[in-house]
């Protein structure tokens, strides 16, 4: 379903100064996949993260989503492309401390250029009950615990049916027990829906928990 | 979900958290839409007083003249020398399709009852004036043409001279008053027409019989005569009638025949440049408001970088971006002009007791067009700069 083809991403620094992130990467994701990144700080994993999660275009090479070459796109284009393919989870849950549970949950819906074939709300409130934290639809974020909020995030990943759920140290920030749980959530996720799952770490803990490891250093697949 | 709902949520969410900072900046653009509002009303009041003082005046009237008054506003010399005599008085008297002719003769003087003082401007006219001008008395009675045939010393005087010399209108009447060293009997006290505010002191008028002026007018001369149609559909032959009477003894440039209107525009156009220049100057406060919303739209942005990255990467737009910072920008701004519009109106409505200003329509769309436009114009540098954020720089932002 993403296919990145001898991508590199240089980051200029200083005026002369480049900094290779990504250093020619082959990687394929395929659908119903269950995978992890792995690699240590520094190793150009976020920034591979960025361009699967398309949030950044590669320096050379391709990017194929959908069969379709995205390098070209401007940003709009991607930005369209990224609300509908791509559901984003992330290690500090980033939900809108100003919006409540179901306002975070939506908040996707109100960018979408697309029609929708469901009633986002009803899904929305589903996906609560599914996940074990119903009646927390009026909370603020900020006033549930870690896990509750790791929850909400997933929710709003997939309130929009993407194709991929990327989770960036998704158990980063909550305590082994909630960890296993979060890990546990995603599992069945793909289990049960078939979503492709990609999580980044740095963790093995966590990377043998998946089905497949993609292993980066210094900026190469290895 | 609705999309405005959840912006304006957001931008809400952000006023409150920071009210201080809110209140503060919309103060600006109040301050800004209170003094423009208000100038515009008082100019407006203005406008409104000075026709409504013509008005009062009397309509188809004509005034001549001499000089050129109204062209280029200057006196100049040689074409303002002619004087008008008894002669051109008689001139006029023959032109038809008139009601009355009326010759004024004034002059500054100082009025005095025992040892009271007051300066006033007298008239020295014919008893046509009074019809001419709309002028009733309150107390006592106007003079007469018989008072003029047989030049008896009295005066009708002006409501508020009146009270200044005699303490109220109602005791004058009767009593002797000393104009320039003579003596007269005031007869009337006439109604209150206003005035002040810059413009003749009509209340302070002291109007005595012409031909008893020659007594301070002992060349007999006039310094301008009121004509007044049968009717106003008369009036433009009547003007052309009176400007031939005229013409076989001055020069076409000696004098003028003025309709009211006409010195109503003259004087409206002044005001009107006047309040335009103020209101200009007003407008500059708004600058400055609008700056304080550019800087603190700036700091919203550089608060909630983290915010605009998870937007941007749940989907939203450059475009989505901009437009929830300039819709913060136009309610911030909206925000001090719905409140300086409210204060302004406040404010007129208790002036509306000493003076006529009022708001009209167009100034309360203006000032709501204008204070929207501000947020738009000093909102859109903050809202591209949060627009232009990239989304991973943002995101990772703490």
């Amino acid at each position: 379903m993403i296919k990145l083809e001898e991508v590199t991403k240089d980051y200029v620094l200083d005026q002369d100064v480049v900094f290779a992130a990504l250093k020619g990467v082959n990687v394929e994701i395929k659908d119903g996949e269950f995978t992890s990144i792995i690699g240590p700080s520094g190793s150009g994993k976020s920034t591979l993260m960025h361009i699967i999660g398309l949030l950044d275009q590669p320096t050379t090479g391709k990017v194929i989503v959908r069969e379709k070459d995205i390098s070209k796109l401007n940003d709009d284009e991607l930005s369209t492309l990224r609300s509908e393919v791509v559901g984003f989870v992330f290690q500090q849950f980033n939900l809108i401390n100003k919006l409540t549970v179901i306002e975070n949950i939506l908040l996707p819906t109100i960018y979408a250029r697309k029609k929708f074939d469901y009633d986002p709300k009803e899904k929305a409130l589903y996906l609560l009950e599914r996940f074990g934290i119903k009646g927390k639809e009026y909370s603020y974020p900020n006033k549930i615990s870690g896990g509750q909020q790791q929850r909400v995030a997933i929710a709003r990943a997939l309130i929009m049916n993407p194709d991929l759920i990327l989770a960036d140290e998704p158990t980063g920030n909550l305590d082994t027990k909630t960890g296993d749980e979060i890990m546990k959530l995603l599992k069945e996720l793909n289990d049960e829906q078939k979503i492709t799952v990609v999580i980044v770490t740095h963790e093995p803990d966590i990377a043998a928990k998946t089905n497949r490891s993609i292993r980066i250093v210094d900026g190469k697949v290895v | 979900m609705n999309y405005f709902f959840l912006i304006l949520k957001s931008a809400f969410f952000d006023f409150n958290r920071n009210k201080g900072r809110t209140i503060l900046t919309s103060l600006g653009i109040l301050i800004g839409v209170l003094s423009v509002v208000l100038l515009t009303a008082f100019g407006l009041g203005l406008k409104k007083y000075i026709s409504d003082q013509f008005e009062s005046l009397g309509t188809n009237n004509l005034r001549i003249v001499p000089g050129k008054p109204l062209q280029g506003g200057s006196f100049s010399g040689s074409v303002a020398a002619i004087r008008f005599d008894e002669r051109d008085f008689q001139n006029l008297k023959r032109v038809k399709n008139l009601q009355f002719v009326i010759p004024i003769f004034t002059s500054s003087v100082e009025v005095i009852v025992s040892k009271h003082k007051e300066s006033s401007t007298l008239y020295s006219t014919t008893n046509d004036i009074f019809a001419g001008l709309n002028l009733k008395t309150t107390y006592g009675e106007l003079f007469t043409k018989n008072d003029d045939e047989k030049r008896s010393k009295v005066a009708v005087i002006g409501p508020k001279i009146a009270e200044k010399l005699f303490g109220t209108a109602q005791s004058a009447v009767g009593q002797p008053i000393k104009v320039s060293g003579s003596s007269f009997k005031v007869v009337g006290v006439l109604e209150s027409k206003g005035g002040g505010f810059g413009g003749p002191d009509l209340d302070s008028y002291v109007y005595i019989p012409s031909k008893t002026g020659y007594l301070f007018n002992t060349d007999k001369k006039f310094v301008a005569f009121i004509v007044k149609a049968k009717d106003s559909a008369n009036l433009e032959v009547a003007k052309t009638d009176l400007k031939s009477a005229l013409l076989k003894r001055y020069k076409d440039d000696q004098f003028s025949i003025i309709e009211q209107t006409e010195i109503l525009n003259a004087v409206s156009s002044i005001f009107s440049i006047l309040n335009t220049v103020l209101v200009a100057i007003a407008a500059i406060s708004l600058v400055v408001g609008g700056i304080g919303i550019m800087n603190i739209m700036y700091v919203t942005v550089s608060e909630r970088i983290k915010e605009i990255g998870i937007r941007r990467a749940l989907g939203a737009r450059k475009m989505d971006i901009l437009s929830q910072f300039l819709i913060e920008s136009v309610i911030l701004s909206l925000f001090g002009g719905v409140l300086g519009l409210g204060l302004a109106a406040v404010i007129v409505f208790f002036i509306r007791a000493f003076f006529p200003a009022y708001i009209d329509l167009q100034s309360v769309v203006l000032a709501l067009g204008v204070s929207s436009g501000i947020g738009i114009v000093f909102g859109v540098l903050p809202a591209k700069k949060a627009a232009d954020l990239s989304p991973i720089e943002a995101i990772r932002y703490e």
